[in-house]
């Protein structure tokens, strides 16, 4: 079961003068989710257009379960699900209606189709709002219902554009979880977002676009690790043992400072933490450096209160790479 | 969690001509959902036949007019041509409006003749056209006195002549509107053309009664032959051309726009 239900193979995309896509390759096998991040006009959106047969690409190719984009859009369309990143529901018609319509274009008969829409409200906590028009939702719900929109033909594979945009907390979660099971029934899920917790969570990879090229790609914590801001912070029992820590951390080979426990990640970001006298922290690369650390203070006998790794987050990556994105 | 496993069969999909249907119910339910809608479409030409009747009313005996016609039994089966024009113009405009919030985006994603969608509004627009035609015969009948000569027999046909005229210039708008994309454009393209083609025609008064400038619109303006031929069938005349004219104009005009409308419509939404 591990063929790959996404392919995508040098494509390019041009609008007039504007190059939206240039040279975009990945795969995605069945099953799992990829995250695809970028900044605003870097080219997400129009990759969705393009997978989901909405768009020919100007250059290249892509197969989506199997099917050319271009040459078998027909039944590329039988087997993917769309959230675009506008909602696109039918304002005149109500939640039931809508879902309705889509499950009948499908084949499915009326019974089949009004079953289906039930059961997609429900999961997206809208059967309250079932039988009002569309119009009369909040944004929120308009996005939600967009959602169980896609999922009526119970897609292979599902395209999400930022669809998590609007919607409150409890909701992200709850979308989160949906996503998941559908995961775990073996669907295929390409996701964009702007929320990097989002695609920590969900995403198995993650692509960074920018200005339409594949600027990284790898597993969570492969982009992490290529940032390489990990780092150990220890709470000394005694504050009177920090010269004495930084001494032995530094004989060790590690950098150790003291008191800003936030200089190894985040140095800009946290202006007003409260100090904290008794905290020395290193940035470390492999967690075999954490025996390290151990190892140094015990050798010179520091009794310790607390060690806490920290792991650098998607954020630090997106931030090395935009960094590098303006230097180059 | 049942609900997302896929242990359903997939749906096999459905023909063009059930899409159609579905499609057009969608429609015509949002229609029935809202019937306001109808009724105020029904306003403007209800008015345009007030103040014509009363504003025009004195020209019923001058030159070229039919002797012993009343003046709105001579207007109302113009006012069917020229309702039935400004309906086709909005449902251009519609298929616009539907492309831009996103609906046609959701329908274009699915496995579905693209094509099933424009004619499904062509249907449903042409559904709603003679509701409204409908609802302005009962109106004519009953607030100003209608009562031409031709009687049912007569109006029956004009008005089935002013919803064939309608529904061909339909297509050249949905067609105008899938290669336009613009909703703003079409409203002002579709005004600026509207007016003349009404004024510039026999649709209010004799053409013979028009200065001479405007009588040589007139002679060439196709809306005189339809609006003719909607005359001639409600007053009982005998008919002549211009019935068969306005019926293979219409063909023709349904055809052209069909063609393009569907050619224009397959263009990606998304490329803006
Ligand atoms: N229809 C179009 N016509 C012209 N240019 C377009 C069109 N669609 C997209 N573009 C351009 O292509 C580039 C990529 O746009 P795209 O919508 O794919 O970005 P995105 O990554 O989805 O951005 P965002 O995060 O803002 O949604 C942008 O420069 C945009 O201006
Ligand atoms: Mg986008």
């Amino acid at each position: 079961m591990n063929d790959v239900m996404i392919e995508v193979d040098g494509v390019g995309r041009t609008f007039d003068d504007v190059t939206a896509l240039d040279e975009v390759s990945l795969s995605v096998p069945r099953g799992s989710v990829l995250g695809l991040l970028g900044h605003n006009g870097a080219g997400k959106t129009t990759l969705v257009n393009v997978l989901t047969t909405m768009l020919p690409p100007t250059t290249g190719s892509a197969r989506v379960a199997g099917f050319d984009v271009v040459a078998q859009a027909h039944e590329v369309r039988a087997r993917i699900g769309l959230t675009g990143q506008f909602a696109s529901v039918d304002e005149n018609l109500s939640g039931t209606d809508n879902l309705i319509l889509i499950a009948r274009l499908l084949g499915a008969s009326r019974r089949e189709a009004r079953a289906r829409s039930a059961e997609l409200l429900d999961l997206f906590d809208l059967t309250e709002a079932a039988d009002r028009p569309a119009r009369t939702y909040s944004g929120g719900m308009r996005r939600r219902l967009d959602l169980a929109a896609s999922l009526v033909g119970r897609p292979d594979v599902i395209f999400l554009d930022e669809p998590t945009t609007g919607l409150d907390p409890a909701s992200r979660i709850g979308l989160w979880e949906i996503v998941e099971d559908l995961v775990c029934t073996g669907t295929t899920v390409l996701l964009t977002t702007q929320y990097l917790d989002e695609a920590d969570r969900l995403a198995d990879s993650i692509t960074v676009l920018a200005d339409g090229r594949v600027v990284a790609a790898g597993t969570a914590s492969e982009l992490k690790a290529r940032v390489g801001r990990r780092a150990v912070h220890v709470t000394l029992t005694s504050a009177d043992d920090v010269p004495v820590a930084l001494g032995s951390l530094e004989r060790a080979g590690l950098e150790p400072v003291h008191d800003e426990p936030a200089a190894a990640v985040e140095a800009d970001r946290a202006p007003a933490r409260r100090a904290r006298p008794s905290v020395v922290s290193t940035p470390v690369q492999a967690s075999t450096d954490l025996a390290v650390v151990v190892r140094a203070l015990d050798d010179v006998g520091v009794e310790v209160a607390e060690l806490a790794l920290t792991e650098p987050s998607l954020d630090d990556v997106y931030l090395a790479l935009a960094k590098n994105k303006t230097a180059a | 969690m049942t609900t997302l496993t896929s242990t359903a069969p997939r749906w096999q999909g459905t023909s063009v001509s059930a899409q159609i249907g579905i499609l057009t119910g969608r429609s015509l339910r949002a229609l029935l959902g809202d019937p306001k809608l109808v009724v105020f479409s029904v306003l403007q030409p209800l008015i345009m036949l007030l103040l014509f009747s009363q504003v025009f009313s004195g020209i019923a005996g001058t030159a070229g007019f039919p002797s012993g016609v009343s003046y709105i039994d001579y207007l109302l089966p113009a006012i069917l041509v020229t309702s039935g024009v400004g309906a086709a113009l909005q449902s251009g405009i519609g298929l616009v409006t539907d492309m831009k919030n996103g609906v046609l985006g959701r329908l274009r994603s699915l496995p579905i003749n693209p094509s099933s969608v424009l004619v499904a509004r062509s249907l449903s627009d042409l559904i709603r056209t003679a509701l409204q035609l409908v609802i302005l015969l009962v109106a004519a009948v009953a607030l100003f006195g209608f009562s031409p000569a031709g009687g049912l027999l007569g109006v029956a046909p004009a008005f089935l002549l002013a919803l064939a005229v309608s529904w061909s210039l339909s297509w050249v708008f949905l067609a105008v509107g899938a290669w336009l994309r613009n909703a703003e454009t079409m409203q002002t393209v579709g005004f600026l053309a509207m007016f003349p083609l009404m004024f510039a025609s026999s649709a209010f008064v004799p053409v013979e009664g028009l200065p001479t400038w405007l009588r040589v619109i007139a002679t060439v303006n196709p809306m005189t032959y339809a609006v003719d031929a909607s005359r001639d069938l409600a007053l009982a005349m005998p008919v002549g051309g211009a019935v068969s004219g306005a019926l293979a104009a219409s063909a023709g005009l349904l055809l052209v726009g069909f063609v393009a409308a569907v050619r224009g419509f397959r263009r990606p939404l998304a490329a803006g």
